[in-house]
Protein backbone atom coordinates (compact mmCIF):
# COMPACT_ATOMS: atom_id res chain seq x y z
CA UNK A 1 0.00 0.00 0.00
CA UNK A 2 1.27 3.84 -0.41
CA UNK A 3 -0.30 7.33 -0.22
CA UNK A 4 -2.54 8.16 2.92
CA UNK A 5 -3.60 5.95 5.45
CA UNK A 6 -7.53 6.31 5.29
CA UNK A 7 -8.14 5.95 8.98
CA UNK A 8 -5.09 8.54 9.64
CA UNK A 9 -5.85 10.74 12.38
CA UNK A 10 -9.28 8.91 13.12
CA UNK A 11 -8.73 6.23 15.93
CA UNK A 12 -6.77 7.89 19.22
CA UNK A 13 -5.09 5.57 22.22
CA UNK A 14 -7.27 7.10 24.88
CA UNK A 15 -5.37 5.54 28.05
CA UNK A 16 -2.68 3.51 29.65
CA UNK A 17 -1.48 1.15 31.62
CA UNK A 18 2.16 0.13 32.72
CA UNK A 19 3.86 -2.40 35.53
CA UNK A 20 6.76 -2.07 36.89
CA UNK A 21 9.33 -3.90 34.95
CA UNK A 22 11.06 -6.26 37.49
CA UNK A 23 13.69 -9.04 36.84
CA UNK A 24 11.09 -11.36 38.27
CA UNK A 25 7.73 -10.21 39.48
CA UNK A 26 6.16 -11.90 42.36
CA UNK A 27 3.00 -12.01 39.90
CA UNK A 28 2.16 -14.99 37.23
CA UNK A 29 2.17 -12.99 34.03
CA UNK A 30 -1.32 -13.80 33.28
CA UNK A 31 -2.25 -11.64 36.52
CA UNK A 32 -0.14 -9.09 36.10
CA UNK A 33 -1.71 -8.55 32.75
CA UNK A 34 -5.16 -8.58 33.81
CA UNK A 35 -4.11 -6.10 36.67
CA UNK A 36 -2.39 -3.86 33.97
CA UNK A 37 -5.40 -4.09 31.58
CA UNK A 38 -7.70 -2.72 34.31
CA UNK A 39 -5.76 0.03 35.18
CA UNK A 40 -5.55 1.25 31.74
CA UNK A 41 -9.19 1.14 31.36
CA UNK A 42 -9.80 2.81 34.40
CA UNK A 43 -7.22 5.26 33.05
CA UNK A 44 -9.09 5.61 30.32
CA UNK A 45 -11.91 6.39 32.34
CA UNK A 46 -14.13 3.11 31.01
CA UNK A 47 -15.27 -0.19 32.66
CA UNK A 48 -13.73 -3.32 31.57
CA UNK A 49 -17.64 -4.54 30.01
CA UNK A 50 -17.54 -1.60 27.16
CA UNK A 51 -14.17 -3.40 26.13
CA UNK A 52 -15.06 -5.52 23.17
CA UNK A 53 -11.58 -6.02 21.28
CA UNK A 54 -8.24 -7.41 22.25
CA UNK A 55 -5.51 -7.31 20.42
CA UNK A 56 -2.12 -8.76 21.69
CA UNK A 57 1.04 -9.85 20.53
CA UNK A 58 2.53 -13.08 22.41
CA UNK A 59 5.51 -14.03 20.71
CA UNK A 60 8.46 -15.13 23.84
CA UNK A 61 11.58 -13.75 22.04
CA UNK A 62 13.90 -16.45 23.61
CA UNK A 63 16.17 -18.97 21.69
CA UNK A 64 15.97 -20.90 24.93
CA UNK A 65 14.28 -24.56 26.18
CA UNK A 66 11.54 -23.14 27.57
CA UNK A 67 7.70 -24.51 27.53
CA UNK A 68 5.64 -21.88 26.52
CA UNK A 69 2.20 -21.62 28.45
CA UNK A 70 -0.92 -19.21 27.57
CA UNK A 71 -1.18 -17.05 30.90
CA UNK A 72 1.87 -17.74 32.39
CA UNK A 73 4.91 -17.13 29.74
CA UNK A 74 3.35 -15.37 27.30
CA UNK A 75 -0.48 -14.11 26.88
CA UNK A 76 -2.98 -14.18 24.18
CA UNK A 77 -5.25 -11.63 23.13
CA UNK A 78 -7.81 -14.44 23.47
CA UNK A 79 -6.61 -15.47 26.81
CA UNK A 80 -6.74 -12.14 28.27
CA UNK A 81 -10.23 -11.48 27.25
CA UNK A 82 -11.44 -14.43 28.74
CA UNK A 83 -10.19 -13.56 32.10
CA UNK A 84 -11.08 -9.93 31.53
CA UNK A 85 -14.76 -10.56 32.09
CA UNK A 86 -15.51 -12.24 28.18
CA UNK A 87 -17.40 -9.30 27.00
CA UNK A 88 -15.45 -9.13 23.88
CA UNK A 89 -16.41 -9.45 20.64
CA UNK A 90 -13.35 -9.04 18.88
CA UNK A 91 -10.01 -10.61 20.17
CA UNK A 92 -6.93 -11.66 17.95
CA UNK A 93 -3.52 -11.64 17.92
CA UNK A 94 -0.19 -10.17 15.44
CA UNK A 95 2.29 -12.99 14.54
CA UNK A 96 5.94 -12.48 13.30
CA UNK A 97 8.24 -9.36 14.67
CA UNK A 98 7.48 -5.74 14.98
CA UNK A 99 5.12 -6.81 17.34
CA UNK A 100 3.84 -3.18 18.57
CA UNK A 101 3.22 -1.66 15.19
CA UNK A 102 1.58 -4.57 14.00
CA UNK A 103 -0.86 -4.81 16.98
CA UNK A 104 -1.50 -1.41 16.84
CA UNK A 105 -2.27 -1.57 13.00
CA UNK A 106 -4.51 -3.97 14.16
CA UNK A 107 -6.35 -2.13 16.20
CA UNK A 108 -6.40 0.99 14.26
CA UNK A 109 -8.48 -1.51 12.12
CA UNK A 110 -10.67 -2.89 14.23
CA UNK A 111 -11.51 0.62 15.25
CA UNK A 112 -11.92 2.18 12.39
CA UNK A 113 -13.53 -0.75 10.08
CA UNK A 114 -16.42 -0.73 13.34
CA UNK A 115 -15.42 -4.14 14.48
CA UNK A 116 -15.05 -3.01 17.62
CA UNK A 117 -15.81 0.12 19.83
CA UNK A 118 -12.71 -0.05 22.74
CA UNK A 119 -10.13 -2.10 21.79
CA UNK A 120 -7.13 -2.80 24.34
CA UNK A 121 -3.86 -3.52 23.26
CA UNK A 122 -1.48 -5.26 25.16
CA UNK A 123 2.12 -7.02 25.31
CA UNK A 124 3.00 -9.00 28.12
CA UNK A 125 6.65 -10.51 28.62
CA UNK A 126 8.27 -12.52 30.36
CA UNK A 127 10.90 -13.66 31.69
CA UNK A 128 11.81 -17.55 32.68
CA UNK A 129 12.69 -18.15 36.04
CA UNK A 130 14.44 -21.29 35.40
CA UNK A 131 17.71 -21.65 33.00
CA UNK A 132 19.71 -19.29 30.79
CA UNK A 133 17.19 -16.83 28.69
CA UNK A 134 18.48 -17.87 25.24
CA UNK A 135 21.09 -21.40 26.20
CA UNK A 136 19.50 -24.73 24.93
CA UNK A 137 21.08 -28.08 25.34
CA UNK A 138 19.37 -29.21 22.02
CA UNK A 139 21.20 -31.92 21.07
CA UNK A 140 19.97 -32.73 17.52
CA UNK A 141 18.40 -29.84 15.25
CA UNK A 142 15.79 -30.60 12.42
CA UNK A 143 14.01 -27.87 10.28
CA UNK A 144 15.35 -23.99 9.20
CA UNK A 145 17.74 -24.34 11.77
CA UNK A 146 19.70 -27.14 10.54
CA UNK A 147 21.24 -24.60 7.63
CA UNK A 148 23.01 -22.57 10.86
CA UNK A 149 22.43 -23.91 14.39
CA UNK A 150 25.45 -27.28 13.60
CA UNK A 151 27.82 -24.40 12.19
CA UNK A 152 27.67 -22.47 15.21
CA UNK A 153 25.25 -19.46 14.07
CA UNK A 154 22.49 -19.80 16.49
CA UNK A 155 20.61 -17.33 18.92
CA UNK A 156 19.95 -13.37 18.41
CA UNK A 157 23.28 -12.14 19.66
CA UNK A 158 25.24 -13.13 16.34
CA UNK A 159 22.60 -12.48 14.49
CA UNK A 160 22.89 -8.64 15.27
CA UNK A 161 26.71 -9.02 15.34
CA UNK A 162 27.36 -9.86 11.81
CA UNK A 163 25.51 -6.58 10.36
CA UNK A 164 26.89 -4.51 13.34
CA UNK A 165 29.83 -5.52 12.65
CA UNK A 166 29.50 -4.57 8.92
CA UNK A 167 28.25 -1.15 10.29
CA UNK A 168 31.67 -0.67 12.26
CA UNK A 169 33.74 -2.03 9.78
CA UNK A 170 32.46 -0.47 6.58
CA UNK A 171 31.83 3.25 8.42
CA UNK A 172 34.83 3.13 10.75
CA UNK A 173 32.35 3.18 13.65
CA UNK A 174 34.06 2.86 17.37
CA UNK A 175 32.42 2.19 20.61
CA UNK A 176 33.10 4.91 21.89
CA UNK A 177 30.09 6.22 20.01
CA UNK A 178 28.12 3.44 21.08
CA UNK A 179 29.18 4.30 24.92
CA UNK A 180 27.54 7.75 23.83
CA UNK A 181 24.12 5.81 23.20
CA UNK A 182 24.31 3.68 26.45
CA UNK A 183 24.71 6.55 28.39
CA UNK A 184 21.63 8.23 26.79
CA UNK A 185 19.27 5.20 27.17
CA UNK A 186 20.37 4.47 30.84
CA UNK A 187 20.41 8.28 31.67
CA UNK A 188 16.44 8.48 30.44
CA UNK A 189 15.52 5.06 31.90
CA UNK A 190 17.14 5.92 35.52
CA UNK A 191 14.70 8.89 35.34
CA UNK A 192 11.40 6.35 35.15
CA UNK A 193 9.73 5.09 37.72
CA UNK A 194 8.29 1.90 36.32
CA UNK A 195 12.06 1.16 34.45
CA UNK A 196 14.03 -1.99 35.97
CA UNK A 197 16.63 0.74 35.43
CA UNK A 198 15.28 3.47 37.69
CA UNK A 199 18.02 5.49 39.33
CA UNK A 200 20.73 3.07 37.80
CA UNK A 201 22.57 5.74 35.03
CA UNK A 202 25.64 3.91 33.16
CA UNK A 203 29.00 5.17 32.18
CA UNK A 204 30.38 5.29 29.05
CA UNK A 205 33.63 3.56 30.93
CA UNK A 206 31.21 1.12 32.73
CA UNK A 207 30.17 0.03 28.97
CA UNK A 208 33.92 0.00 27.17
CA UNK A 209 35.01 -2.37 30.39
CA UNK A 210 32.07 -4.57 29.74
CA UNK A 211 33.43 -7.85 28.12
CA UNK A 212 32.71 -8.57 24.41
CA UNK A 213 30.48 -11.60 24.61
CA UNK A 214 29.71 -12.28 20.76
CA UNK A 215 31.89 -9.34 19.00
CA UNK A 216 31.36 -6.53 18.78
CA UNK A 217 28.17 -6.89 21.49
CA UNK A 218 28.47 -6.55 24.51
CA UNK A 219 25.79 -7.29 27.38
CA UNK A 220 25.01 -3.73 27.72
CA UNK A 221 24.00 -3.52 23.90
CA UNK A 222 21.35 -6.04 24.60
CA UNK A 223 17.96 -5.33 26.52
CA UNK A 224 17.78 -6.76 29.75
CA UNK A 225 15.08 -9.86 29.82
CA UNK A 226 12.52 -8.46 32.13
CA UNK A 227 8.82 -9.40 33.42
CA UNK A 228 6.69 -6.58 32.38
CA UNK A 229 3.16 -5.89 31.10
CA UNK A 230 1.77 -2.23 29.07
CA UNK A 231 -1.57 -1.71 27.87
CA UNK A 232 -3.54 0.68 25.85
CA UNK A 233 -6.63 1.67 24.89
CA UNK A 234 -8.09 2.45 21.55
CA UNK A 235 -10.91 3.90 20.40
CA UNK A 236 -12.38 6.43 17.44
CA UNK A 237 -11.53 9.91 17.54
CA UNK A 238 -15.29 10.91 18.17
CA UNK A 239 -15.65 8.69 21.16
CA UNK A 240 -12.47 9.86 22.80
CA UNK A 241 -13.88 13.73 23.08
CA UNK A 242 -15.98 12.17 25.70
CA UNK A 243 -13.21 10.83 27.60
CA UNK A 244 -10.89 12.44 30.19
CA UNK A 245 -7.38 12.35 28.44
CA UNK A 246 -6.40 14.41 26.01
CA UNK A 247 -6.07 11.34 22.80
CA UNK A 248 -3.30 10.98 21.00
CA UNK A 249 -4.03 9.97 17.49
CA UNK A 250 -2.30 7.60 14.97
CA UNK A 251 -1.11 9.26 12.22
CA UNK A 252 0.22 6.33 10.01
CA UNK A 253 2.04 3.13 10.34
CA UNK A 254 4.10 0.88 8.04
CA UNK A 255 4.86 -2.63 8.63
CA UNK A 256 8.01 -4.15 6.54
CA UNK A 257 9.17 -7.72 5.21
CA UNK A 258 12.80 -9.04 4.50
CA UNK A 259 12.50 -9.23 0.54
CA UNK A 260 15.44 -11.42 0.62
CA UNK A 261 15.58 -15.07 1.00
CA UNK A 262 18.01 -15.76 3.84
CA UNK A 263 19.35 -18.38 6.22
CA UNK A 264 17.56 -18.01 9.54
CA UNK A 265 18.44 -15.34 11.15
CA UNK A 266 20.39 -13.79 8.90
CA UNK A 267 20.07 -9.88 8.54
CA UNK A 268 23.11 -8.28 6.56
CA UNK A 269 22.87 -4.82 6.82
CA UNK A 270 22.24 -4.23 3.47
CA UNK A 271 18.99 -6.31 3.45
CA UNK A 272 17.96 -4.20 6.59
CA UNK A 273 18.57 -0.84 5.01
CA UNK A 274 16.89 -1.34 1.57
CA UNK A 275 14.09 -2.33 3.10
CA UNK A 276 14.32 0.47 6.15
CA UNK A 277 14.53 2.58 3.51
CA UNK A 278 10.76 1.62 1.86
CA UNK A 279 9.67 1.37 5.16
CA UNK A 280 10.32 4.97 6.22
CA UNK A 281 8.95 6.12 2.54
CA UNK A 282 5.62 3.84 3.39
CA UNK A 283 5.19 5.14 7.04
CA UNK A 284 5.63 9.08 6.03
CA UNK A 285 3.10 8.69 3.26
CA UNK A 286 0.96 6.76 5.19
CA UNK A 287 0.92 9.79 7.67
CA UNK A 288 1.15 12.67 5.18
CA UNK A 289 4.67 13.65 7.21
CA UNK A 290 8.06 14.20 6.58
CA UNK A 291 11.49 13.30 9.00
CA UNK A 292 11.38 16.77 9.48
CA UNK A 293 7.91 17.35 10.55
CA UNK A 294 9.18 14.41 13.79
CA UNK A 295 9.59 15.94 17.35
CA UNK A 296 9.83 13.03 19.20
CA UNK A 297 11.38 10.33 17.21
CA UNK A 298 11.50 7.02 18.88
CA UNK A 299 14.17 4.42 17.70
CA UNK A 300 13.98 0.67 19.10
CA UNK A 301 16.93 -0.50 20.71
CA UNK A 302 16.40 -3.75 21.84
CA UNK A 303 19.64 -4.30 20.53
CA UNK A 304 22.03 -1.20 20.25
CA UNK A 305 22.88 -1.15 16.62
CA UNK A 306 19.19 -0.97 15.89
CA UNK A 307 19.27 2.60 16.99
CA UNK A 308 21.85 3.32 14.02
CA UNK A 309 19.59 1.14 11.72
CA UNK A 310 16.41 3.31 12.14
CA UNK A 311 17.76 6.68 12.67
CA UNK A 312 19.37 6.17 8.96
CA UNK A 313 16.58 4.35 7.60
CA UNK A 314 14.27 7.25 8.44
CA UNK A 315 16.49 9.83 7.29
CA UNK A 316 16.86 11.48 10.51
CA UNK A 317 20.76 11.26 9.20
CA UNK A 318 22.55 10.11 6.14
CA UNK A 319 23.59 6.47 5.89
CA UNK A 320 26.79 5.32 7.87
CA UNK A 321 26.33 8.77 9.96
CA UNK A 322 24.64 7.52 12.71
CA UNK A 323 27.37 6.36 14.99
CA UNK A 324 29.14 9.93 14.63
CA UNK A 325 26.08 11.87 15.65
CA UNK A 326 26.24 9.84 18.58
CA UNK A 327 29.33 10.72 19.09
CA UNK A 328 28.84 13.99 18.44
CA UNK A 329 26.32 13.89 21.62
CA UNK A 330 23.11 14.51 19.07
CA UNK A 331 20.99 12.14 20.38
CA UNK A 332 21.30 14.16 24.45
CA UNK A 333 17.46 14.60 24.77
CA UNK A 334 18.18 17.27 27.42
CA UNK A 335 20.44 19.59 24.85
CA UNK A 336 17.91 21.66 22.34
CA UNK A 337 18.63 20.62 18.59
CA UNK A 338 19.43 17.54 19.59
CA UNK A 339 17.64 14.53 18.21
CA UNK A 340 15.76 12.71 20.98
CA UNK A 341 15.82 10.06 20.01
CA UNK A 342 16.33 7.45 23.19
CA UNK A 343 13.95 10.35 25.61
CA UNK A 344 12.16 7.43 26.98
CA UNK A 345 14.95 4.92 27.52
CA UNK A 346 13.94 2.75 24.94
CA UNK A 347 14.25 -0.94 25.83
CA UNK A 348 17.74 -0.39 26.42
CA UNK A 349 16.57 1.42 29.76
CA UNK A 350 13.80 0.28 30.47
CA UNK A 351 14.15 -3.44 30.04
CA UNK A 352 13.12 -6.08 27.32
CA UNK A 353 9.43 -4.12 27.10
CA UNK A 354 10.08 -4.59 22.89
CA UNK A 355 8.51 -1.17 21.17
CA UNK A 356 6.51 -0.84 24.27
CA UNK A 357 9.02 2.26 26.18
CA UNK A 358 9.05 3.44 22.35
CA UNK A 359 5.26 4.16 21.59
CA UNK A 360 4.31 4.79 25.57
CA UNK A 361 6.65 7.87 25.76
CA UNK A 362 5.12 8.94 22.59
CA UNK A 363 1.44 8.72 24.39
CA UNK A 364 2.89 10.35 27.52
CA UNK A 365 4.49 13.14 26.00
CA UNK A 366 1.88 13.71 23.25
CA UNK A 367 -1.04 13.24 25.79
CA UNK A 368 1.06 16.55 27.88
CA UNK A 369 1.22 13.51 30.72
CA UNK A 370 4.84 13.14 30.78
CA UNK A 371 5.02 14.39 34.27
CA UNK A 372 8.39 15.66 34.94
CA UNK A 373 10.06 14.47 32.37
CA UNK A 374 7.66 16.48 30.10
CA UNK A 375 8.89 17.84 26.86
CA UNK A 376 7.95 21.50 25.85
CA UNK A 377 7.91 20.22 21.98
CA UNK A 378 6.12 16.89 21.54
CA UNK A 379 3.52 16.87 18.73
CA UNK A 380 4.44 14.52 16.18
CA UNK A 381 6.01 10.94 17.59
CA UNK A 382 7.41 7.94 15.67
CA UNK A 383 7.95 4.63 17.19
CA UNK A 384 9.48 1.99 15.85
CA UNK A 385 10.06 -1.43 16.32
CA UNK A 386 12.54 -4.59 15.65
CA UNK A 387 14.75 -4.08 12.33
CA UNK A 388 13.71 -1.68 10.06
CA UNK A 389 13.39 -4.75 7.44
CA UNK A 390 11.14 -7.01 9.80
CA UNK A 391 9.44 -4.66 11.86
CA UNK A 392 7.75 -1.65 11.43
CA UNK A 393 6.87 2.12 12.80
CA UNK A 394 3.90 3.99 14.00
CA UNK A 395 3.32 7.80 13.62
CA UNK A 396 1.19 9.81 16.09
CA UNK A 397 -0.09 13.32 16.84
CA UNK A 398 -0.99 15.39 19.55
CA UNK A 399 -3.99 16.94 17.40
CA UNK A 400 -5.62 15.67 14.10
CA UNK A 401 -4.35 17.14 10.75
CA UNK B 1 39.34 -33.94 18.25
CA UNK B 2 36.13 -33.02 17.01
CA UNK B 3 33.74 -33.43 19.93
CA UNK B 4 29.86 -35.17 19.99
CA UNK B 5 28.62 -32.95 22.22
CA UNK B 6 28.11 -30.46 19.51
CA UNK B 7 24.33 -30.64 18.22
CA UNK B 8 23.81 -32.50 14.58
CA UNK B 9 21.57 -31.57 11.98
CA UNK B 10 18.38 -34.01 11.68
CA UNK B 11 18.30 -34.61 8.05
CA UNK B 12 14.78 -34.68 6.56
CA UNK B 13 13.56 -35.39 2.82
CA UNK B 14 14.71 -32.01 1.51
CA UNK B 15 17.75 -31.62 3.33
CA UNK B 16 18.92 -35.25 3.23
CA UNK B 17 21.08 -34.72 -0.14
CA UNK B 18 23.00 -31.72 1.40
CA UNK B 19 24.31 -33.78 4.49
CA UNK B 20 24.87 -37.03 2.37
CA UNK B 21 27.49 -34.68 0.69
CA UNK B 22 28.87 -32.54 3.13
CA UNK B 23 29.83 -36.24 4.68
CA UNK B 24 31.75 -37.02 1.83
CA UNK B 25 33.23 -32.94 2.34
CA UNK B 26 31.38 -31.64 -1.14
CA UNK B 27 29.29 -28.59 -1.22
CA UNK B 28 25.92 -28.89 -2.90
CA UNK B 29 23.31 -26.77 -2.44
CA UNK B 30 19.23 -27.02 -3.76
CA UNK B 31 18.80 -25.47 -7.60
CA UNK B 32 15.30 -24.45 -8.47
CA UNK B 33 14.23 -27.05 -11.45
CA UNK B 34 12.30 -24.44 -12.78
CA UNK B 35 14.85 -21.13 -12.90
CA UNK B 36 17.75 -23.02 -12.63
CA UNK B 37 18.81 -20.76 -9.84
CA UNK B 38 20.73 -21.52 -6.20
CA UNK B 39 18.57 -21.17 -3.36
CA UNK B 40 19.83 -21.49 0.24
CA UNK B 41 18.36 -22.99 2.11
CA UNK B 42 16.24 -24.50 0.14
CA UNK B 43 12.29 -23.48 0.71
CA UNK B 44 8.68 -24.14 -0.27
CA UNK B 45 8.63 -21.65 -3.12
CA UNK B 46 11.06 -20.54 -5.18
CA UNK B 47 12.36 -16.85 -4.29
CA UNK B 48 13.72 -16.30 -7.41
CA UNK B 49 11.09 -17.21 -10.21
CA UNK B 50 8.32 -18.15 -7.73
CA UNK B 51 7.73 -21.61 -8.82
CA UNK B 52 5.26 -23.65 -5.94
CA UNK B 53 6.86 -26.65 -7.50
CA UNK B 54 10.70 -25.58 -8.10
CA UNK B 55 11.71 -29.34 -7.93
CA UNK B 56 15.08 -28.92 -6.14
CA UNK B 57 18.35 -30.90 -7.41
CA UNK B 58 21.74 -30.24 -5.64
CA UNK B 59 24.30 -29.45 -7.36
CA UNK B 60 27.95 -28.99 -6.86
CA UNK B 61 29.08 -25.50 -6.65
CA UNK B 62 32.54 -24.42 -5.81
CA UNK B 63 32.55 -23.34 -2.26
CA UNK B 64 34.61 -20.18 -2.70
CA UNK B 65 33.79 -17.06 -1.89
CA UNK B 66 34.25 -13.82 0.64
CA UNK B 67 33.85 -12.90 4.09
CA UNK B 68 30.75 -10.36 4.24
CA UNK B 69 30.71 -9.84 8.04
CA UNK B 70 32.19 -11.81 10.55
CA UNK B 71 32.05 -12.09 14.63
CA UNK B 72 33.89 -14.07 17.82
CA UNK B 73 31.41 -15.85 19.77
CA UNK B 74 32.94 -15.81 23.07
CA UNK B 75 29.57 -17.46 25.04
CA UNK B 76 28.00 -20.28 23.34
CA UNK B 77 24.40 -20.82 23.85
CA UNK B 78 24.75 -23.93 22.24
CA UNK B 79 26.07 -27.17 23.76
CA UNK B 80 29.54 -28.37 22.18
CA UNK B 81 31.59 -25.18 21.33
CA UNK B 82 34.77 -24.99 22.44
CA UNK B 83 34.80 -20.69 22.82
CA UNK B 84 35.70 -18.36 21.45
CA UNK B 85 35.28 -19.41 17.81
CA UNK B 86 34.80 -17.10 14.67
CA UNK B 87 31.84 -17.31 12.64
CA UNK B 88 32.10 -16.20 9.12
CA UNK B 89 28.89 -14.35 6.61
CA UNK B 90 30.51 -15.74 2.94
CA UNK B 91 29.23 -14.88 0.16
CA UNK B 92 30.19 -17.51 -2.64
CA UNK B 93 31.44 -16.81 -6.01
CA UNK B 94 28.74 -19.19 -7.33
CA UNK B 95 26.03 -16.45 -7.64
CA UNK B 96 25.06 -13.05 -6.51
CA UNK B 97 23.87 -12.70 -2.28
CA UNK B 98 24.16 -16.83 -1.91
CA UNK B 99 25.26 -16.75 1.51
CA UNK B 100 26.42 -19.21 3.98
CA UNK B 101 27.22 -18.81 7.59
CA UNK B 102 30.14 -21.10 8.95
CA UNK B 103 32.90 -21.39 11.77
CA UNK B 104 36.00 -19.73 10.01
CA UNK B 105 38.36 -22.55 11.15
CA UNK B 106 41.74 -20.73 10.54
CA UNK B 107 40.87 -17.21 12.27
CA UNK B 108 43.87 -14.59 11.68
CA UNK B 109 45.52 -13.20 14.94
CA UNK B 110 44.80 -9.86 13.12
CA UNK B 111 42.20 -8.04 11.62
CA UNK B 112 40.35 -9.91 9.31
CA UNK B 113 38.93 -7.52 6.54
CA UNK B 114 35.51 -7.70 4.78
CA UNK B 115 36.16 -9.56 1.43
CA UNK B 116 38.75 -12.17 2.88
CA UNK B 117 38.60 -14.55 -0.14
CA UNK B 118 37.36 -18.38 1.97
CA UNK B 119 36.98 -21.32 0.95
CA UNK B 120 34.65 -24.72 2.26
CA UNK B 121 36.51 -26.97 4.69
CA UNK B 122 34.31 -29.63 6.50
CA UNK B 123 34.26 -30.70 10.29
CA UNK B 124 33.66 -34.50 10.72
CA UNK B 125 31.22 -34.06 13.78
CA UNK B 126 30.34 -38.25 13.52
CA UNK B 127 31.19 -40.83 11.39
CA UNK B 128 28.05 -39.87 9.43
CA UNK B 129 27.62 -35.99 9.77
CA UNK B 130 30.19 -33.21 8.71
CA UNK B 131 29.23 -29.79 9.18
CA UNK B 132 30.54 -26.93 6.23
CA UNK B 133 32.71 -24.64 7.49
CA UNK B 134 35.20 -22.29 5.82
CA UNK B 135 39.01 -21.65 5.74
CA UNK B 136 41.12 -18.21 4.36
CA UNK B 137 42.14 -18.85 0.87
CA UNK B 138 45.39 -19.08 0.39
CA UNK B 139 46.36 -15.91 -1.55
CA UNK B 140 49.14 -17.68 -3.77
Amino acid sequence: MSGRLLASNKVAIVGYGQSQVERHSDKTLGALAVETARACIADAGLRPEQIDGYVSSSLLPSAGSHAAVDGVNFVTANWLAEHMGGHATYATGFQGLGQIPGIVSMAVNAVSSGAADYVLVQRALNNPTRGSYHANAMTEISGSQQWTAPQGFFGPLAMIALSYNEYLQRYGATREAMAAVLVEARKNGSRIPWSYWHDQPLTAEEYLASPLIVDPICRFDCDIPVDGVASFLFTSAERARDLPNPPVYVSGFALSAPSTWRLPLHWPLDDIMEVGADVARRLYESAAISADDVDLPQVYDGFSPFIYYWLESLGFVGRGEAHQLALDGGLDSDQPGALPALSGGGALGNGRMHGIPQMLECYLQLAQRAGPRQRAQASIGLACHSSPHLGGAVVYSATPY
Amino acid sequence: MTSTARPLPVPDEQSAPFWEAAARHELVLARCGRCELLVHPPDVVCPHCGSTDPQFRFTPVSGEGIVRSWTIVRQSFLPGFEVPFTLVDVELDDQDELRLIGRLLDPPDGALPLGTAVRVAFEDLTEEISVPAFVIKASA
